[in-house]
């Protein structure tokens, strides 16, 4: 399966008055055709702006990106100019953002919205562009699509602000859909609706999915390959089965036990991890996870370990799966 | 794997909690003045601004005394003298140093300025902050009363109240001067205050306060009034200049300070008859340092205004 | 449960007057609270919960309904009377950036409640109780002197915790305590709610949106919808038997993480987005998205009593 991105050890850091903030340290993942990844982590980790920055969404000053390729199809986007950013963004690749309220134009209507990229990308005539409008409409299920096109963002609750976002992120096919945190602002019976219908288009128009988000039921109910990212670092990544049937690194392992399971007995109690993510103006030396692991040891505070592969697709970073970490601790640490 | 190099056993014990700080906070602490004055000082033209004020200041007192002349002592046989060595600024009509002059006027009009400005200050927190904490009802009133007398054109006010109070037709004193101008301009004041409290009011912080049992008086105090500082702090800074402004613009029309005080305005009036006869020093001089003091003030206003901003925080 | 409830709470509703009509927020709902439990409410966005929360406080006076704790409807009360109430009655706030003043120091937001009601004889009482809570909140001293820009979420929720804590309360309404917070985060604030239950005999009101979260911390659950409750039970019993409509589609939306079963799940989906809490009509709210609906749902709102041991619900098909 060829891959429609691949990312290879991509830096970006934020210039701020206090220094430099590293909020995407190496990281390197690839999405394949057709296929979704979710990138999993917490605030801070540097999910939104890894996904910002494929898009070349962030401002330049204060971000730079101090290394790395980002390569679409076997472009490298990094090396691409504002103008060639554009005829990709909204056409191959395409974004939905988390607050269907921002990111709507609220003094546009909406078919002049989805119009406008058919006009601009694909050459359409205004007649065209109109009705493939409503046909998007209708694909996401928006009901009297005619009549909407005409209104206002204001006049759409939130679920079908939505639903109008993935109609314009999907109006061009693109090859590559990133959805931040799509659901994370609606209700949970709407959120369903809204996977749903993701994952009934991706089916539909066999596009790949990037899925961020902090929500492990999400992630299990909608993604292929999971990548987990702390503190501007992927910690772990495998397949989404391998990933929650056999975690291997303490952080992923930890994040699972931290989330209250509807199928799991009430009496089982949540594990949470003490103190916060760290701060990436002075980032660790070593593993960033260490102040916050139960299970570290001596070398894990002023040494980064390697990727480690426990299958074809399962690789985690983590001093305890160094031979001589097994040997040394007969209890093994894993309580969890 | 890693095959590098062999690390040692012990590298692979268990590391202590007490190495591990999970809660640590690595940044100093920063204060929220000393913070806005950080960000002040980064704005150049601000702080351009800023030096220009603290040297009006200072010269609105030292400058009248340096060249040894007094502003009201007349010299007949130095009238209309151009700026030279001696009289820096050159003379008026009656044959005063200008330069003693301007320095007084200096002083005078920051004075007003000043004072207006608290005066505004006051009854425009007071007034703003009632119609903020109270019932919607009484705050309705309240605004309705406020935009009438807004809506009074100030020199109607200036005088009717010149009339009323001063002796015949001369100009006006300075607490007549104050006194009119703050009788209407303490209603943006009061505007942005409420606007600032009734925002304020929702905030969940006072919501907590709320629960806690305190009372709108206590809310108020402790919550409402420190966070709007920053908003009033910027009005005041730019009312100084409104008002000296307002002063000068009387001053110019003949309803300023009496003479021998000068204000700028009053300068600038007198000025004015200097300038088809050749002596157009005599109303530029003036006219310059109102436009300075507009400038250093508004740009002063500007920049805090922006320090003060948290979305513009560098 | 034969003990007495804490407070009782009969037919409360919160109207509000907006363009348009009356929202009807809380529209009459009933339940009691016994000390030391963990009462769960959770529901979608308008559905009155939160109203709720605030309006058992007397954030809000309510449009009708008693309120009744250790004998009195706290409806009635004086503010002077009221004032003493709050010392019992405490509340945590879901936003941890902005349920702290920015200007104050950690101390005297935790202090503020002691202030308020002048409850210490002097600065160093004052000190040693604010210390006293900020440890059992798991921060340390050297916070005291620090700004709430400086902390974390999850570390300002635990400031939110300590304050509300401050005048030894029996009761706390909780309103979406964990909802802004990191997935780690929310496990250490909701073991740390626990903890402090525990050791200090509290009773909860646990308003949330996170079903997950609240089946796990609370005693009993009820479910809002439109300002109505529709059902009430135990928390287990709610989550394997649910029988009312909406709670049966609720949970069935939740996704599990749990790449299996949520393979596997027959979902129950719901049509349209939640429909207006202003001017609403006669009859079951859920009427127009329920799949069971029949004539009469339409006509006659359903009242909210028993189907099975301690199992209320608000439907008429079940």
């Amino acid at each position: 399966m060829e891959n429609v991105l691949e990312v290879k050890n991509l830096k970006i850091s934020f210039q701020t008055f206090f220094g430099e903030v590293e909020a995407v340290r190496g990281i390197t993942f690839s999405v394949g055709k057709k296929e979704t990844l979710a990138i999993v982590g917490e605030s801070g980790c540097g999910k939104s702006v890894t996904a910002n920055g494929i898009m070349q969404l962030l401002p330049k000053p204060p971000a730079f990106f101090k290394g790395g390729e980002i390569l679409f199809n076997g472009e490298d986007l990094l090396k691409k100019t504002e103008k060639q950013m554009q005829a990709i963004r909204g056409n191959k690749i395409s974004m939905v953002f988390q607050d269907p309220m921002t990111s709507l134009n609220p003094t546009m209507k909406i078919g002049y919205q989805i119009v406008e990229g058919l006009v601009k990308h694909n050459k359409m005539s205004r007649e065209e562009a109109k009705k493939k409008s409503i046909e998007m409409l209708e694909l996401v299920a928006v009901p009297q699509p005619e009549k909407r096109i005409n209104q206002y963002p204001h006049e759409f609750s939130g679920g079908m602000r939505q639903r109008v976002m993935i109609a314009l992120a999907m109006v061009c096919n693109p090859q590559l859909l990133i959805a931040d945190e799509p659901t994370t602002a609606l209700d949970v019976t709407v959120q369903a609706q809204i996977l749903e219908l993701m994952k009934k288009l991706q089916d539909q128009m066999g596009m790949s999915i990037i899925l961020i988000t902090h929500d492990l039921g999400i992630v299990a109910d909608m993604s292929d390959r999971v990548v987990v990212m702390y503190a501007g670092q992927i910690l772990e990544v495998g397949l989404t089965d391998e990933i929650f049937a056999a975690p291997k690194h303490p952080y992923t392992r930890k994040l699972l036990a931290s989330v209250p399971r509807l199928d799991m007995s009430r009496e089982e109690p949540l594990y949470s991890i003490d103190g916060t993510p760290p701060d990436l103006y002075v980032p660790p030396k070593g593993c960033s996870f260490y102040d916050r692991c139960s299970e570290a040891m001596k070398i894990c505070k002023n040494n980064m370990p390697e990727f480690d592969e426990h299958s074809a697709t399962h690789q985690s970073r983590c001093w305890l799966n160094h031979p001589m970490a097994q040997k040394t601790n007969s209890t093994d640490g894993r309580e969890v | 794997m890693i095959t590098e190099f062999e690390y040692s056993p012990e590298l692979f014990e268990l590391a202590s909690k007490e190495d591990r700080n999970a809660e640590k906070i690595r940044r100093p602490s920063i204060k929220y003045w000393p913070d806005v004055w950080r960000r002040l000082k980064l704005n150049k033209l601000a702080m351009v601004g800023l030096s220009l004020i603290v040297f009006f200041g200072i010269m609105a007192f030292v400058g009248t005394q340096i060249n040894g002349y007094t502003y009201f002592e007349q010299n007949y046989s130095l009238i209309n003298v151009h700026p030279d060595s001696v009289h820096w600024f050159g003379t008026d009509e009656l044959g005063r140093d200008l330069f003693t002059r301007t320095w007084f006027g200096v002083r005078y009009s920051l004075f007003i300025g000043v004072a207006a400005a608290f005066i505004d200050f006051s009854i425009g927190v007071l007034y703003g902050g009632i119609a903020g904490i109270t019932t919607r009802r009484i705050d309705a009133v309240m605004m309705r009363i406020a935009e009438v007398i807004y809506s009074i054109p100030y020199l109607l006010v200036v005088i009717l109240i010149s009339v009323v109070f001063s002796a015949a037709g001369q100009g006006s004193s300075m607490f007549v001067l104050i006194l009119a101008l703050s009788l209407t301009s303490w209603v943006p004041m009061a505007i942005l205050v409420r606007g600032q409290v009734l925002q304020l009011k929702e905030s969940e912080y006072s919501l907590a306060s709320e629960s806690l049992g305190a009372d709108k008086k206590w809310i108020l105090r402790k919550h409402i009034i420190p966070n709007t500082l920053g908003p009033i702090l910027v009005n005041i800074t730019l009312s100084i200049p409104r008002a000296i402004f307002a002063e000068a613009t009387l001053g110019f029309i003949g309803l300023g300070l009496q003479a021998p005080k000068s204000s700028l305005g009053t300068l600038a009036n007198s000025g004015l008859a200097g300038l088809p006869v050749g002596n157009s020093y005599q109303l530029f001089i003036p006219a310059i340092f109102i436009s300075l003091i507009m400038f250093a003030f508004n740009v002063l206003g500007d920049g805090l205004r922006d320090a003060l901003d948290p979305r513009l925080r560098k | 449960m034969m003990t007495e409830p804490l407070i009782s709470a009969r037919n409360i509703k919160k109207y509000f007057d907006v363009k348009g009509g009356k929202l009807k927020a809380v529209d009459g709902i009933s339940f009691d609270i016994f000390p030391r439990e963990t009462f769960g409410l959770v529901g979608e966005s308008g559905c009155g919960k939160s109203t709720a929360g605030r309006t058992i406080v007397r954030l809000y006076d309510p449009t009708e309904g008693e309120l009744i704790f250790n004998g009195q409807n706290i409806y009635k009360l004086s503010r002077k009377d009221m004032q003493e109430i709050r010392r019992d009655f405490q509340m945590i706030f879901q936003d941890p950036y902005a349920s702290l003043n920015p200007r104050m120091t950690v101390e005297d937001i935790v202090a503020e409640p002691l202030d308020i009601h002048q409850t210490y004889k002097n600065r160093a009482e004052r000190t040693e109780r604010v210390i006293e809570l900020l440890r059992l909140v798991g921060l340390n001293d050297e916070h005291a002197m620090r700004f709430p820009h400086e902390f974390s979420g999850g570390q300002r929720q635990r400031i939110g915790i300590a304050r509300a804590l401050t005048l030894n309360p029996k009761f706390i309404v909780c309103d979406e305590p964990i909802s802004a917070l990191d997935v780690s985060i929310q496990a250490q604030v909701v073991n740390l709610l626990k903890e402090l239950q525990d050791g200090l005999g509290l009773t909860y009101m646990f308003i949330a949106h996170d079903l997950s979260m609240v089946r796990y911390i609370s005693d009993r659950v009820a479910v809002m919808y439109l300002g109505h409750m529709m059902e009430l039970a135990e928390s287990d019993e709610l989550y394997s038997n649910p029988v009312h409509p909406y709670t049966k589609a609720l949970l069935s939306a939740i996704p599990i993480p749990n790449p299996e079963i949520q393979r596997n799940k027959k979902r129950i989906m719901l049509e349209g987005d939640v429909p207006s809490p202003i001017n609403p009509r006669e009859g079951c709210r859920f009427v127009d998205r329920c799949q069971y609906a029949i004539g009469r749902c339409r006509e006659e709102t359903p009242v909210f009593e028993e189907k099975a041991a301690n199992h209320f619900a608000a439907c008429h098909v079940v």
